[in-house]
C-alpha cells in the first residue's frame, strides 16, 4: 500500500474531485452549499472508499501472498483485520484528515466541522471493514468493481444516515451523542464480525 | 416411544431426505401442486372477503382494500429474506447441497415480493398521501432490501464455478441478515410517514376482525405461493445441477420414450 504512492493519493484526489463537482452542479447560493456540504462530503467519502476497495486484495491475490495467508496456521481473520485497518489508514484516515479543509471551502461553521470530523473518524473504519467483505467476495473476478458497488452500497446506508444526520442535528442546535454512539456501535460490530466474514469470503472464492 | 420422539424422528428423517436432490425432487413432485392449490383456495377466499365482505375504512374508503395485497407481500419480502439467509447459514455450516438451492431460488422470488410491496405501496400512497413516493423510513428500507436481493443475485451469476457461486451467495445473504435490522432502525429514526404497527401492536390488533380475517387468509395464501414458486424453481435448479447424474438421465429418457 505505502510502497505504491499512487494508490495512496488516488482515493484522496477522487474524494476532493467528487466533493468539488457539487458546487459546479448546484445553484450558486452560499447558504445552500453550507447546508448540504456535510452530506456531500459524506457521500464523497463513501464513494472514495468504495473505489479503493477493488485494489485492496488485488495485488496480494496476483502475487500469491493471499494464498500464503490462507494456508498459514495463524488466524486468517486476525490477519484480515490488520489488512483492513492498514487499508483504512491509507484511505479513510487520510480522507478524514483532509475533510476540514473541504468544510472550509463550503463555508461550514467550525462547530459542525468537528462533528463531521469525529463522525468520519468513527465511520470510515466501518466503511472499509464492511467493504472488505465485498472486496474479498469479488477478488477472483476480472470485473469486480461494479459488483462491489452493488453489494456494498446498500450496506453503507446506516453509516451514511447516522454520519450525515449528525450534521443536520448540530445545525438545528440538537445533541448528537446518540448518533455518535450508533456509529461507535457499528464500528465495534464491524471490527468484531467483519474479519470473520472477510476470511470466510476469501476461503470461498480462492480455492 | 413417546410422541415427541416420534415427531422428532419424522422431522429429522424428512429433513435428511430433503437434503438429497433426488429425494427432494420425488417429494416435491407431490407437495408442489398441494401448495399451489392451497394458495389458490386461500387467496380466493381472502380476495372475496377482502373485496366484498370487509367494511370500507372510515377514513380511506374503498382504497384501503389494496392492503390485502400490500401487507402480506411486504411481510413475505422479509420472510423470504430470513428463509434465504437461514438456508445460506445451514449450507455454509453443514455443507448441505439443497440449502444453497433454497438460498439461490429464494432470491428472485423475494425480490419480486419486495418490488410488488413497493409498487402496491406507491399505488396506495397516491390517493392517501397525495404522492407516489416519499423518502420515508419504510419505503426506503424496503428499497434497500430490493437492492440487497439484486446484489445477492448478481453475486451468484458473477462466478463461473457453481460451488463457489453458491457459497459466496450464501455468505452475502448471512452478512445481509446482520445488517438488515441495523438498516431498518437507522432508517426508522431518520424519518417516517408510513402507518405504524397495526396488526402485531401491543394489546392486540387495531383492526376489526372483518378486515383481519381476509388479511390472514391472504398472508397464508402468499406463504403457500412462496412454497409453490420456490419448489418449482428448485425442481428446475436440481435437474440442472444434477443433469449428469444417473437418475436425471433416466427421468429424461423415460419422458422421451413416453412422448
Amino acid at each position: 500500500m505505502f510502497r505504491n504512492t499512487s494508490s495512496l493519493i488516488q482515493p484522496l484526489v477522487f474524494f476532493i474531485i467528487i466533493a468539488l463537482l457539487f458546487p459546479f452542479s448546484l445553484p450558486a447560493e452560499g447558504l445552500l452549499l453550507q447546508r448540504i456540504g456535510g452530506g456531500v462530503i459524506w457521500v464523497s467519502a463513501v464513494l472514495a472508499t468504495m473505489l479503493s476497495l477493488e485494489s485492496m486484495f488485488h495485488s496480494d491475490y496476483q502475487d500469491g501472498t493471499l494464498e500464503q495467508m490462507l494456508i498459514h496456521p495463524r488466524s486468517l481473520s486476525l490477519a484480515m483485520l490488520g489488512k483492513a485497518l492498514a487499508h483504512w489508514t491509507a484511505t479513510g484516515l487520510i480522507l478524514t484528515l483532509f475533510s476540514p479543509l473541504l468544510c472550509v471551502t463550503f463555508n461550514i461553521p467550525s462547530e459542525q466541522i468537528w462533528v463531521l470530523f469525529t463522525g468520519l473518524l468513527l465511520g470510515t473504519p466501518s466503511l472499509t471493514l464492511i467493504g472488505a467483505i465485498g472486496a474479498a467476495l469479488t477478488v477472483t473476478l476480472r470485473r469486480g468493481g461494479v459488483l462491489i458497488a452493488i453489494i456494498i452500497l446498500p450496506l453503507y446506508i446506516p453509516i451514511l444516515i447516522f454520519g450525515a444526520g449528525m450534521l443536520t442535528q448540530v445545525a438545528q442546535g440538537l445533541e448528537v451523542t446518540s448518533q455518535l454512539y450508533a456509529l461507535a456501535a457499528i464500528l465495534a460490530l464491524s471490527i468484531t464480525l467483519a474479519p470473520f466474514a472477510i476470511a470466510g469470503a476469501l476461503r470461498i472464492t480462492i480455492n | 416411544m413417546n410422541p415427541i420422539t416420534i415427531i422428532w424422528n419424522f422431522l429429522s428423517n424428512t429433513y435428511h431426505r430433503l437434503g438429497s436432490p433426488r429425494e427432494f425432487y420425488t417429494i416435491s413432485r407431490y407437495t408442489t401442486p398441494v401448495f399451489g392449490a392451497l394458495f389458490l383456495v386461500l387467496s380466493l377466499i381472502g380476495t372475496y372477503f377482502g373485496l366484498f365482505v370487509a367494511p370500507a375504512d372510515y377514513q380511506q374508503g374503498d382504497s384501503f382494500r389494496i392492503l390485502f395485497v400490500h401487507v402480506p407481500v411486504a411481510w413475505m419480502s422479509l420472510f423470504v429474506y430470513v428463509v434465504m439467509a437461514t438456508a445460506g447459514a445451514i449450507g455454509l455450516i453443514w455443507r448441505m447441497k439443497m440449502a444453497f438451492v433454497v438460498t439461490i431460488c429464494s432470491a428472485p422470488i423475494g425480490a419480486a415480493f419486495t418490488a410488488l410491496a413497493l409498487m402496491t405501496g406507491s399505488i396506495w400512497g397516491k390517493p392517501i398521501w397525495g404522492t407516489y413516493w416519499v423518502w420515508d423510513a419504510r419505503l426506503t428500507s424496503e428499497l434497500i432490501l430490493l437492492f440487497l436481493y439484486f446484489g445477492i443475485m448478481a453475486v451468484y451469476y458473477a462466478f463461473e464455478d457453481r460451488k463457489t457461486a453458491e457459497k459466496a451467495t450464501a455468505l452475502l445473504s448471512v452478512v445481509g441478515v446482520v445488517i438488515v435490522p441495523i438498516i431498518h432502525y437507522s432508517v426508522e429514526w431518520w424519518s417516517s410517514l408510513h402507518q405504524g404497527v397495526t396488526v402485531f401492536a401491543e394489546g392486540g390488533p387495531k383492526m376489526p376482525p372483518e378486515m383481519l380475517l381476509p388479511l390472514a387468509f391472504m398472508a397464508f395464501g402468499f406463504m403457500f405461493f412462496y412454497g409453490y414458486a420456490l419448489f418449482l424453481s428448485m425442481q428446475n435448479k436440481v435437474l440442472d445441477n444434477e443433469r449428469k447424474s444417473g437418475w436425471v438421465r433416466a427421468l429424461v429418457n423415460n419422458k422421451e420414450q413416453q412422448s
